[in-house]
């Protein structure tokens, strides 16, 4: 399960969870004058400690899959700042969180600045790569005077009187960071944020090609979580009083953080919370009567269980059972206008795509050789080549999912060549993938309305489920709104496909191999589908095998060999010509 | 030899192969033709073991191995050599061809296999101790090839060995697989380049979308419309025609 | 900064080439696997531990000589390796979901350690640990002598086993396209479970060297995975040699470190590798 379908950008006020949940922060935060134990006090801090820390995490990690092991080198940063700036400069306490907060997301800012722009660094290799940042910042803090190595003490530090007792009021600081993080993790979760976020997790490459600006999104996402883990590190300073590099950066904080995560459910905002409150109350309650090192084993033992059988999560678990059916609401189901009819390709207008000499090399392998060819508005272009032509490269080139490596392509005048692949979809082209790439965790309603979203359009939340209805409509997928990808036959996530591309109101369409697979029955609704698409005003170039489609479809064909094109024409005289003749079916030995 | 029997392989729920049926005999060669997509390579994966099948039989010597475990398959006497070579790049030439003889029976005559392979490709003699990855298309195939030939198959399955090869070597080639065949190797050849592969086989299938639409002897197929119209869409004209027999000017 | 002496250095370098080696040989098992069957160990360094528990125990309290111990914890702990081979793969976990697994276990096996040999620093007090030769003006300590002579030596059998035997190529073969491989007779459930035995098997011995070596305590377990995984990842998944080498070199530049700066600014030289490779060459990585 991932973000809802299109909570549309209500203000907190209007919520309807809203006013249960400010009377249970209310009733959380009168606690301490209710007469609760100090016992108690200390447990509820560490809870929102850890929920700070869980959640903070969770919305880099968990939204986007980019899992890091080295939160702790955020929560030490806030920490050693807090500690220093109160400790040796004598600020007051309160005065040194946003500095903490600050740094903290400085030095996450920094690192994602670099990193998430090294396409091979993720998964693994970036859980390992912060990790490394971690002990490097941990060596750095020993060996320079802001530590040193004896480490920082705050018994002289004031607490501030927030409660009525010091305890209270670092519980009452946690408590306040707790809301403040849930409230950001719940906001982006909802956001466009939150939906792109969980676009790069299911498929990186696709959300870049849809119009998702994945590097920018990443960085926001890290600099929030970076900055949360160091107002929890400031506010932590305070309680231990006695900070060390030793107990600071070692490994338990990375790792907790990642168990409570997948414990309480990675893909929703509240789930680290759930987690931290499972681990936390364990720990305390359990493991007082129980020896320690059970506790810690059962611990790990909990961390294996769960990845092996209960992967989402329990929050993921629970909510399972109830997915949102994602039924319209009486508003969405007036289809807007169709889009202005372009005229059927009769004289030439300008070209709507210019390509000239256009080149793509993989590691001295020419897979596009110096190809220039036109597209006119209105039309319906057949790409055509025996296997191996360069026909998906072309697509692949053009729709910027590959750099080119020479030549030019301009779209509407524009030039296309160097752009990064969302900006390409921004611009009005849009392209299906010979297998199907949707985003796995998405429903199909959810996989429509991110593109309506994040492509050509660019539309809110709102018009984008509306938009996406209506292609869901058009593609004959409505019943299988709330429906995930994997339960769809290959025929109808091949049109989920097409309700993708379609989404992003382009004016070009690119089809990889969109029959393939399909039975007769399938392949011919599928034709009179493109046809409608392009009576609706998008200009049409598709990759095809089945040849009766591209006979029935085409207005121009257009094949590659090798790389290189070697006929252009009507359909009929084209696959007349001997040379294209030979190259599907080859020369015989003698000829 | 070998018996392929109304087998069906599905990906989830869409199917790629659909009662398909064929037969290979003792030193027989045939070819499978068809457009991209019709299942080509699907069928000869199913043969090799490297692609479970869903419903159907596969017979081999007489011996039913349609469950066999993938690694099983080698001994009973099929060799691969897979669409795009799929050779272990990282290890040289020697290593490859070796491997090909992993199996115990094969492992045994490694030596005597190894000068016959070289005999066939002499030029692989000079890059045998050359990472596999290093070398040109054409070699590639060899390698690969000859990596088969090492299992001393009793059928030889090859999916598409002409793809990315210039046409002088795609000759030279073929004509090492015609050897292969004469020396008493039962082949089976998927390929792309219809003309060429209709010379070299005795008898042809010819899929589409996942059957078989069409069998027969190589050289009257040839001239059926059903492979014009699976590859090119278009009915056959004299022109077109003409130009796929020898003696043409094109 | 002081600059030391000559003698101070060259026995600095010397100490780095062999905890280098150590690294080596702890890596070597971790990178086998990483490399070959697409797993992170992370209870690979719990085996290490437990290893070095065990021969500590084995020398300490049964008075057995701790080399004897070769003959019995490897194979033991080869057994080990096959059946949670066996268990993990019948659940078809991803390299990343690995990393997480095989930490939990790794956590089991922490307290499991704890809770039988307790917190207390135990040191393995044998004849070689006193022993040791001088080689000019240098000492070359004997345990240490034996954790270079084992490591390099295991390093070349592995390297020579995987460019030189059937068994070894069948290996890399897998690695590089499974199903080709099982198309030529390589049964890769199988040489997997082999492959998992000799990797936790060499976790073994590198345990027992590490016990000779350090005095134990099992809150350690961890402080290794950092500079570890910087030799594995420099010294290329998979590889035999590779982690040696590499391991000397983090060793070396650790000890000159130490020795012309303080030592507490020794780790910033592995991990600063790390980071380095990962953006500069993250596909020499990749296996």
């Amino acid at each position: 399960m991932s973000p809802p379908p299109g909570r549309p950008k209500e203000g907190l006020a209007s919520h309807p969870a809203m006013l249960p949940a400010a009377l249970a922060i209310a009733l959380l935060a009168a606690l301490p004058w209710l007469g609760l134990p100090a016992f108690y006090e200390s447990f509820l801090y560490l809870v929102c400690h850890w929920t700070i820390l869980a959640v903070s995490w969770n919305i880099l990690s968990g939204y986007s899959g980019y899992f890091s092991f080295g939160h702790g080198a955020f929560f030490g940063v806030g920490m050693y700042a807090s500690a220093y700036l109160a400790a040796n400069l004598g600020w007051p306490f309160l005065l040194t969180l946003a500095p903490a907060a600050a740094l903290a997301a400085l030095l996450g800012l920094a690192l994602g600045a670099v990193v998430f722009r090294v396409k091979a660094v993720r998964g693994e290799l970036f859980a390992l790569l912060t990790l490394a940042v971690t002990f490097v910042v941990a060596t750095v803090v020993l060996n320079t005077p802001i530590d040193g190595g004896p480490g920082v003490y705050l018994h002289s530090v004031a607490v501030p009187e927030i409660g009525p007792t010091p305890s209270s009021s670092l519980y009452l600081m946690a408590l306040a960071g707790a809301v403040a993080t849930l409230a950001i993790a719940w906001r982006i979760f909802v956001a466009r944020l939150g939906i792109g976020l969980f676009a790069i997790h299911d498929d990186e490459d696709v959300a870049e090609v849809m119009g998702v600006p994945t590097y920018r999104y990443k960085l926001v996402a890290f600099g929030t979580s970076c900055a949360l883990a160091g107002l929890a590190g400031g506010i932590h300073a305070l309680f231990v009083t006695y900070v060390t590099v030793a107990e600071t950066f070692n490994i338990t904080v990375p790792l907790t953080v990642v168990l409570m995560s997948v414990l309480g459910g990675v893909r929703h905002w509240a789930g680290p919370a759930v987690g931290a409150l499972a681990i936390t109350s364990l720990h305390y309650f359990f493991t007082a009567g129980i020896d320690p090192l059970v506790g810690r084993a059962a611990v790990g033992a909990i961390l294996v269980a769960v990845i092996l059988f209960m992967p989402q999560g329990i929050l993921g678990f629970l909510l399972k059972r109830r997915r949102p059916q994602a039924r319209p609401a009486a508003s969405t189901a007036a289809v807007p206008a169709a889009p202005t009819r372009r005229a059927a390709p009769s004289g030439r207008s300008a070209p709507l795509l210019q390509v000239r000499n256009l080149s793509k090399s993989f590691k001295g392998v020419r897979a596009l050789d110096s190809v220039s060819l036109d597209v006119y508005p209105g039309e319906i272009l057949g790409l055509l080549g025996p296997n191996g032509s360069g026909k998906s490269t072309f697509i692949n080139v053009v729709s910027g999912h590959f750099p080119a490596s020479g030549g030019d392509i301009q779209f509407e005048g524009r030039d296309l060549v160097g752009l990064p692949a969302h900006r390409i979809a921004r611009s009005g082209i849009a392209r299906t993938y010979q297998i199907p790439r949707p985003f796995a965790h998405m429903s199909v309603l959810q996989n429509v309305s991110l593109v309506a979203m994040f492509g050509g359009a660019a539309l809110d939340q709102r018009r984008a489920l509306e938009q996406a209805w209506q292609w869901l409509d058009f593609t004959g997928l409505r019943d299988k709104a709330g429906a995930l990808p994997d339960e769809l036959n290959l025929h109808q996530r091949k049109f989920l496909e097409l309700a993708r591309a379609l989404a992003a109101r382009p004016r070009l369409v690119l089809l990889d191999e969109v029959l393939s697979g399909l039975t007769p029955g399938e392949i011919n609704d599928a034709i009179e589908l493109i046809r409608r698409i392009r009576d609706r005003g998008a200009t049409i170039v598709f990759v095809e095998h089945v040849m009766r489609a591209v006979v029935a479809l085409a207005d121009r064909v257009v094949v590659l060999n090798h790389g290189r094109l070697i006929a252009e024409g009507p359909c009929e005289s084209v696959m007349k010509d001997s040379e294209v003749v030979r190259a599907y079916l080859g020369a015989p030995a003698h000829a | 030899m070998l018996e392929v029997e109304r087998i069906e392989v599905r990906y989830g729920a869409a199917p790629a192969l659909w009662e398909v049926s064929l037969a290979v005999e003792e030193a027989e060669l045939v070819c499978v033709v068809g457009p991209n997509g019709a299942g080509k390579t699907t069928l000869i994966n199913a043969i090799a073991g490297v692609q479970p099948v869903n419903g159907g039989v596969l017979r081999f010597k007489g011996r039913d191995i349609t469950r066999l475990a993938s690694h099983r398959f080698c001994e009973t006497g099929i060799a691969i050599v897979p669409e795009g070579r799929r050779l272990f790049t990282s290890m040289t030439v020697r290593d490859n061809l070796e491997l090909g003889s992993f199996v115990a029976a094969a492992r045994r005559r490694r030596g005597q296999t190894m000068a016959l392979v070289l005999e066939l490709f002499p030029v692989l003699e000079a890059k045998l101790g050359d990472a596999a990855g290093s070398l040109s298309g054409g070699q590639q195939q060899m390698v690969a090839i000859g990596r088969a030939l090492m299992a001393r198959p009793q059928l030889l399955l090859l999916d598409e060995p002409s793809l990315g090869l210039a046409p002088a070597i795609v000759l030279d080639m073929f004509r090492a697989i015609r050897e292969i065949n004469a020396q008493g190797t039962s082949v089976l050849l998927v390929e792309q380049n219809v003309a060429m592969a209709m010379e070299l086989a005795s008898r042809a299938y010819v899929m589409e979308e996942g059957r078989i639409v069409a069998e027969g002897l190589a050289a009257e197929l040839m001239s059926r419309p059903e492979i014009r119209r699976a590859y090119l869409g278009v009915e056959a004209t004299q022109s077109a025609s003409a130009s796929l027999h020898p003696g043409s000017s094109s | 900064m002081t600059l030391p002496s000559l003698n101070l250095l060259l026995q600095s370098i010397l100490s780095g080439i062999f905890i280098g080696a150590l690294y080596g040989l702890i890596g070597l098992g971790l990178g086998l696997a990483w490399g070959l069957l697409r797993q992170i160990n992370l209870a690979h360094f719990g085996l290490l531990f437990l290893g070095a528990y065990l021969s500590y125990h084995m020398a300490t309290v049964w008075g057995i000589d701790p080399l004897l111990t070769l003959l019995v914890i490897p194979p033991l702990f080869f057994v080990f390796g096959v059946v949670m081979q066996w268990l993990l793969a019948r659940f078809e976990v991803s390299p990343f979901n690995s990393l997480l697994i095989t930490f939990g276990i790794a956590v089991v096996m922490e307290s499991a350690i704890q809770a039988v040999w307790t917190a207390d620093f135990r040191r393995l007090e044998s004849h070689y640990s006193q022993m040791r030769f001088t080689v000019g003006s240098l000492y070359v300590p004997v345990p240490e002598l034996l954790t270079l002579v084992l490591s390099a030596g295991i390093a070349i059998l592995i390297w020579a086993a995987m460019r030189y035997t059937d068994l070894g190529k069948a290996m890399r073969a897998m690695a590089e396209d499974a199903p080709i491989a099982a198309a030529f007779g390589i049964n890769q459930k199988g040489l997997s479970l082999v492959l998992a035995g000799i990797c936790a098997a060499l976790a073994g011995v590198a345990g027992i060297c590490l016990a000779l070596t350090f005095t134990l305590t099992p809150s350690q377990i961890f402080a290794w995975v950092g500079v570890v995984f910087a030799a594995v990842m420099l010294g290329g998944l998979g590889s035999a040699i590779g982690p040696l080498v590499a391991g000397m070199i983090i060793g070396v530049s650790e000890a000159i470190t130490m020795a012309v700066a303080s030592p507490s600014w020794a780790p910033i030289v592995s991990f600063s590798l790390l980071i380095l490779v990962l953006l500069f060459r993250p596909g020499k990585i990749r296996a």
